[in-house]
C-alpha cells in the first residue's frame, strides 16, 4: 500500500523541523498515541490505539529514523503490532519552503498490513491511513503555528 | 400392485428435523463439565517463530490450558496427507506451528478455557515474536530459481511433477495440416465456505479410555483411524460421531490440525473439549479450493477434427499437504479430454508450495478444472475454425456405440450419448433462435452471448486401485421382528439426502413401505466400516452396498419362503408386503417370514437364524455421467456487469433414483459454478495477507443473482453397478462455470476479445470495453 502526499505549514522550514523531530509534539499530534519514547537505540517506542473497521487495537511499535538531513528530509521506518495485527512500513519525509514563505512537506511511504486488519479491514486501510495522516497534520500544524497551545 | 418408490420425487426424510431446527449440529452439544478452545493463528505469511509468550493468556481465570508447537512435539501426530505418488515431497506439517509458520492463519497456540469468549480473549494475550521472512505468494514465481522456499529443507518449492501421455506424438508433431490453438487460463482460488463452519468436540473419558469425537466431516471413518494414529490410543478406543453437517463441498473430507489438538487437550485435561470455527477461521484456515494456471493447446484438422491436447498445469497446494491435496490436480489431468475422442494427449502438473493456505478437494475437485479447460480450448477453437461450437463439439464426440470407451488418459468411459444431451439442449433452449437475437442485437449494439459447455465428469469413487484409502463402501440391512428395517451406511451424507434415497432403495427392494426404514450413517460406534461421503459416490457406491445386503436378505427370505408356498425360492418376489409367486397366486406376508426367521422355531436346515446382512461393494470402475449446457449472458455496456439471463441444463447421471434431489444437487450445483465464473475470487496479496477474509469480501453468490435454470435430464444407465447409478453431487459445479465465461467471451468478441479470466466483474468487463478493440 502506498501512502504519499504533501501538507503546507505557513511556518519557517527550521521551526517544521524542530516540531517533528520532538517526540511530545508527535505525540500530541498523533490521534490515539499514548506512548511515543525514545529508546536506547535511538529508536522511539510507541503505543497506538487504532480502529479499522470493525478491527479496533492497541498497537505496540517502534519508529526509527535514518538518514536524518535537517532540515531538509529523513526516512522513518515503522513497525506494530497488536491483537488485530501487523503494520509496517518505510517511507521519506522531505520539507521545502513553498512559495509563500511556508514550508511544504511531502511524505511518500509504502506500507504492509498483516493478519485481521488486513483480511478484514483492508478495504479501509488505505482510507484510514489516509484520514490518520491528514489529523495528524491538522494538529501538528496547530501547534506549530500556536506554540502556547502546546 | 406395487408402490414405486425408486425414481420417484419423494420428500426428503431428512428435512423436518432440519427445517424445524430439531436437529443436532457439533455446536449444539453440550457436554458436562466442557471446555471450549481458540487459536492463535499466524498473522504472517512466512515468518520464524523466535518465542511464544503464553503466561499472560495462562494467568487468566478460567483458562485451563494453552498449547504450543513444542507442547505437542512427539506426543500429537502430524496432520495426515494421503495422497502417494511418486516422488512427492512431504513437508512435516505439525497440528501446531513449530519454529515457523507458512501462512497466515497457520495455529501456533491453542488456549482451552471454560468459556469460548474466555478461550478467544486469552489467544489475543499470546505473545508471538515473529521474524517474518522472504514470502512467495506466485507459484509461477515459486518455481523459478531463486525464489523464497516454503519450505528451506525441501530445496525447491516444487511438490511433484505428474506427467500423463497417451497417443502417437511424433505424427501430430510432424503433421503441418494440423492448426495448433493455445490459451493460458487461470483458474482462480475459491473458499468452500460452507453454511456450518467445521467444529469438532473431543470426550476422552480416562476411566474407560475411550475418546468419543464429534465432528463436522464427511468421513468419520478415515478421521477415525487418522486421529488414533495421530493420538496413539487403539483406533477400538476411538468413536467418531458425525451429527448433521451443514454444507462441506469436500471442504471436511479432511482431517485437520484443530481436530488433532482437541483430542490432545481433551485427554490431557480429562474433560470434553469443544472448538468451533468462525467464520473469519474459516475464509483462513479451513482448505481453499482450485488454483492452477492452465497452458493448453489443441491441434486441430482442417475439417475440425481435435487430434491432439496438451497442457501443462501449475497448481497452487498452498504451504502444506492436507489430506488429498496433491491428488486433487492429478484428477484435472485424468479428465482434460472431456468429451471428445481426441486421440493424444500430453499433461505436465507441477505441484507447487506457496504460502498460502492448502488447496484440496471443493466441489468437483480437479474436474472442474479439467472441463474448463478444455471447454475453453473448444470453444476458442471453434472460433478460429469458423465453426458454430455447437458443430465443433458435435464433430468430435464419440459415437455411443463406442462405448465403453478407453481413453489415452488410462480411464475408461462406461457409457454415454453426447450428441443426445447436446440435441436436446439445443431444442429446449432455441439455441438456432437465440443465435438470431443475438445477430439482431449485435447491430444495435449490444452485447449478448452464448455459451455451450459439454462436460463429462468421473464419479462413484472409485476403484480401490486408484483411491488412497479404498473405494469401497459398507451398508448392513437388518429386519427387526417387528418387520421394520434398520439401514447402516459407511458413507457420511451431510445435506444430500441419501437417508431418503436410501430408503427408497431398501422399500423398493424389499416391496415394503418407504416409512419401515430407518437409516444411519456418520457414527463409528454403529457402523463398523465405511469410507465417506464425496466424489459423487455415496448413492453409486454406498447404495449400491445397500441395495447388495437387500438381496442377499431377499435371497434367504426366500428360502425360507419357497418350501411354505410350494415353490422354489427363484419363483418368489417381493412387493406390497408380500412374498409372492409372479402372479400372485400363492403369497405369504412379509411379516411373516420375518418372524420366521428371527423367532427361528422352524428354519429350514443350514439357515442361519436372524435377518441381518451386509456387504462391501468394490466397484468395478468410475462412472461418467455428462451433459450439455448453455448459458445465455447480457452484458451492460454502461456498467460492464453480467447478466445470466438464461441457463439450460441438460445433465444424465445415470439412473435417477429421486428426480428432487437430483434438481436440488444441479440447482446448487450451478450456483457455485456460475458463482466462480462471475464473483468468486479467495485474493491474497503479494506478502500473503488473505484479503478477502469475511463474507464482505468475498463475494458468495446470493439467489437474486441468479435466474431460474430450466433443467431437464436423460438417463444412461452405467454397468458399473447394479442400480444403474452414476453420481450427480458435482456435474452442476463442473459444467456451468466454462458456460458462463464462454457466454461472456462470445458477448464480447465482437470487441475482438478471445479470453477473459474469471472472475467476470463488472470492472473487467468495463475495462475491456472501454478500451481500444485489440486486432
Amino acid at each position: 500500500m502506498k501512502i504519499e502526499g504533501a501538507y503546507s505549514i505557513a511556518a519557517p522550514r527550521e521551526t517544521v523541523w524542530q516540531y517533528l523531530m520532538s517526540p511530545e509534539s508527535l505525540a500530541h499530534a498523533l490521534l490515539g498515541c499514548e506512548k511515543l519514547e525514545p529508546a536506547p537505540d535511538g529508536s522511539f517506542q510507541a503505543v497506538l490505539k487504532i480502529g479499522i473497521g470493525a478491527v479496533k487495537g492497541t498497537y505496540q511499535g517502534r519508529i526509527e529514523l535514518a538518514d536524518v538531513v535537517p532540515p531538509v528530509s529523513y526516512r522513518m521506518k515503522v513497525e506494530g503490532k497488536g491483537a488485530g495485527g501487523f503494520v509496517s512500513g518505510e517511507g521519506t519525509l522531505s520539507l521545502s519552503a513553498d512559495n509563500q514563505g511556508g514550508t511544504k512537506i511531502q511524505y511518500s511511504g509504502e506500507a504492509q498490513v498483516g493478519g485481521l486488519i488486513a483480511s478484514v479491514g483492508q478495504r479501509l486501510v488505505q482510507a484510514t491511513a489516509r484520514q490518520v495522516v491528514n489529523q495528524f497534520f491538522q494538529a501538528f500544524s496547530k501547534q506549530v503555528l500556536s506554540p502556547s497551545a502546546k | 400392485m406395487a408402490i414405486a418408490i425408486l425414481g420417484e420425487r419423494i420428500k426428503r426424510k431428512e428435512d423436518p428435523r432440519l427445517i424445524q431446527g430439531r436437529s443436532h449440529y457439533v455446536d449444539d452439544f453440550k457436554l458436562d463439565g466442557m471446555l471450549h478452545m481458540a487459536f492463535a493463528r499466524s498473522i504472517y505469511a512466512h515468518a520464524r517463530i523466535k518465542s511464544v509468550d503464553v503466561t499472560a493468556a495462562e494467568k487468566m481465570p478460567g483458562v485451563m490450558a494453552v498449547l504450543t508447537g513444542a507442547d505437542l512435539k512427539g506426543k500429537l501426530g502430524l496432520v495426515p496427507c494421503a495422497a502417494g505418488m511418486e516422488g512427492l515431497k512431504v513437508p512435516d506439517h505439525p497440528c501446531l506451528a513449530i519454529d515457523e509458520v507458512r501462512y497466515a492463519g497457520e495455529p501456533v497456540a491453542a488456549v482451552i478455557a471454560t468459556d469460548r469468549y474466555l478461550a478467544r480473549d486469552a489467544a489475543e494475550k499470546i505473545e508471538v515474536d515473529y521474524e517474518p521472512l522472504p514470502v512467495v505468494v506466485n507459484p509461477e514465481k515459486a518455481i523459478e530459481p531463486g525464489s523464497p522456499l516454503v519450505h528451506q529443507k525441501l530445496g525447491d518449492n516444487l511438490a511433484f511433477v505428474a506427467k500423463l501421455e497417451g497417443g502417437d506424438w511424433k505424427a501430430i508433431e510432424a503433421d503441418t495440416s494440423l492448426k495448433v490453438v493455445k490459451q493460458r487460463l487461470v483458474n482462480q482460488r475459491l473458499a468452500p465456505a460452507s453454511m456450518e463452519t467445521r467444529g469438532v468436540i473431543a470426550s476422552y473419558s480416562p476411566g474407560e479410555d475411550m475418546l468419543t469425537v464429534w465432528s463436522s466431516t464427511q468421513i468419520p471413518h478415515i478421521l477415525k483411524t487418522q486421529l488414533a494414529i495421530m493420538t496413539g490410543l487403539d483406533e477400538a478406543r476411538c468413536r467418531v460421531i458425525a451429527p448433521e453437517v451443514g454444507g462441506a463441498f469436500g471442504s471436511k473430507l479432511n482431517v485437520y490440525g484443530e481436530e488433532g489438538v482437541a483430542c490432545f487437550a481433551s485427554r490431557m485435561l480429562g474433560k470434553p473439549v469443544k472448538w468451533i470455527e468462525g467464520r473469519r477461521e474459516n475464509m483462513l484456515a479451513t482448505i481453499h479450493g482450485r488454483d492452477q494456471i492452465n497452458n493448453v493447446e489443441i491441434y486441430v484438422q482442417p475439417d475440425g477434427k481435435v487430434m491432439g491436447l496438451k497442457c501443462w498445469i501449475i497448481a497452487d497446494l498452498g504451504a502444506y499437504h492436507q489430506l488429498l491435496t496433491p491428488a486433487i490436480p492429478t484428477l484435472t489431468a485424468l479428465m482434460i479430454l472431456g468429451c471428445y475422442n481426441i486421440p493424444n494427449v500430453f499433461v505436465e502438473t507441477k505441484g507447487v508450495f506457496t504460502n498460502k493456505m492448502a488447496t484440496d478437494a471443493y466441489r468437483g475437485a480437479g474436474r472442474p478444472e479439467a472441463t474448463y479447460i478444455i471447454e475453453r480450448i473448444m470453444d476458442i477453437a471453434a472460433r478460429e475454425m469458423n465453426m458454430d461450437p455447437a458443430e465443433f463439439r458435435m464433430k468430435n464426440f464419440p459415437q455411443p456405440k463406442e462405448f465403453p470407451l478407453a481413453l489415452p488418459t488410462g480411464v475408461t468411459y462406461d457409457t454415454a450419448n453426447y450428441q443426445k444431451a447436446l440435441k436436446k439442449l439445443t431444442k429446449i433452449s432455441g439455441y438456432a433462435k437465440l443465435r438470431r437475437e443475438q445477430e439482431k442485437l449485435r447491430k444495435k449494439g449490444k452485447y449478448l452471448g452464448l455459451g455451450l459447455s459439454t462436460y463429462v465428469e468421473i464419479c462413484a469413487m472409485g476403484p480401490s486401485s486408484r483411491m488412497p484409502a479404498g473405494g469401497w463402501e459398507f451398508g448392513s440391512v437388518r429386519i427387526d421382528p417387528t418387520g421394520k428395517v434398520t439401514v447402516l451406511s459407511g458413507t457420511s451424507p451431510h445435506g444430500q439426502g441419501e437417508e431418503t434415497t436410501f430408503a427408497q432403495i431398501v422399500a423398493e427392494g424389499f416391496g415394503i413401505p418407504y416409512d419401515d426404514v430407518t437409516v444411519f450413517h456418520g457414527d463409528t460406534g454403529m457402523v463398523p466400516l465405511g469410507i465417506g461421503t464425496f466424489g459423487s459416490r455415496t448413492t453409486a457406491v454406498g447404495g449400491t452396498a445397500i441395495h447388495n445386503a437387500v438381496e442377499k436378505l431377499k435371497k434367504k427370505m426366500a428360502r425360507i419362503a419357497a418350501p411354505k408356498l410350494e415353490v422354489k425360492p427363484g419363483e418368489l418376489i417381493f412387493e406390497s408386503g408380500k412374498i409372492q409367486t409372479k402372479d400372485g397366486a400363492k403369497s405369504v406376508a412379509f411379516g411373516d417370514i420375518v418372524a420366521e426367521a428371527i423367532f427361528a422355531k422352524q428354519l429350514p436346515p443350514g439357515i442361519e437364524p436372524g435377518l441381518a446382512e451386509q456387504f462391501v461393494f468394490e466397484p468395478p470402475n468410475y462412472t461418467f455421467p455428462f451433459g450439455a449446457h448453455l448459458a445465455v449472458v447480457e452484458i451492460d455496456a454502461e456498467t460492464g456487469e453480467v447478466k445470466l439471463r438464461n441457463y439450460y441444463a441438460v445433465d444424465d447421471c445415470g439412473r435417477v433414483l429421486n428426480p428432487m434431489l437430483v434438481d436440488g444437487q444441479i440447482h446448487g450445483g450451478l450456483a457455485q459454478g456460475i458463482g466462480q465464473a462471475l464473483w468468486e475470487d479467495h485474493v491474497y496479496d503479494e506478502n500473503g495477507q488473505l484479503l478477502t477474509g469475511t463474507l464482505m469480501d468475498y463475494a458468495m453468490p446470493k439467489a437474486h443473482q441468479f435466474p431460474w435454470f430450466e433443467t431437464s435430464g436423460m438417463e444412461t444407465r452405467t454397468p458399473v453397478n447394479p442400480l444403474g447409478v452414476k453420481g450427480v453431487g458435482e456435474a452442476g459445479t463442473i459444467g456451468s462455470t466454462p458456460a458462463v465465461v464462454n457466454a461472456v467471451v462470445d458477448a464480447l468478441s465482437q470487441h475482438g476479445v478471445r479470453h477473459v479470466d474469471m472472475p467476470l466483474k463488472p470492472e473487467k468487463i468495463w475495462r475491456i470495453l472501454n478500451q481500444p478493440m485489440s486486432a
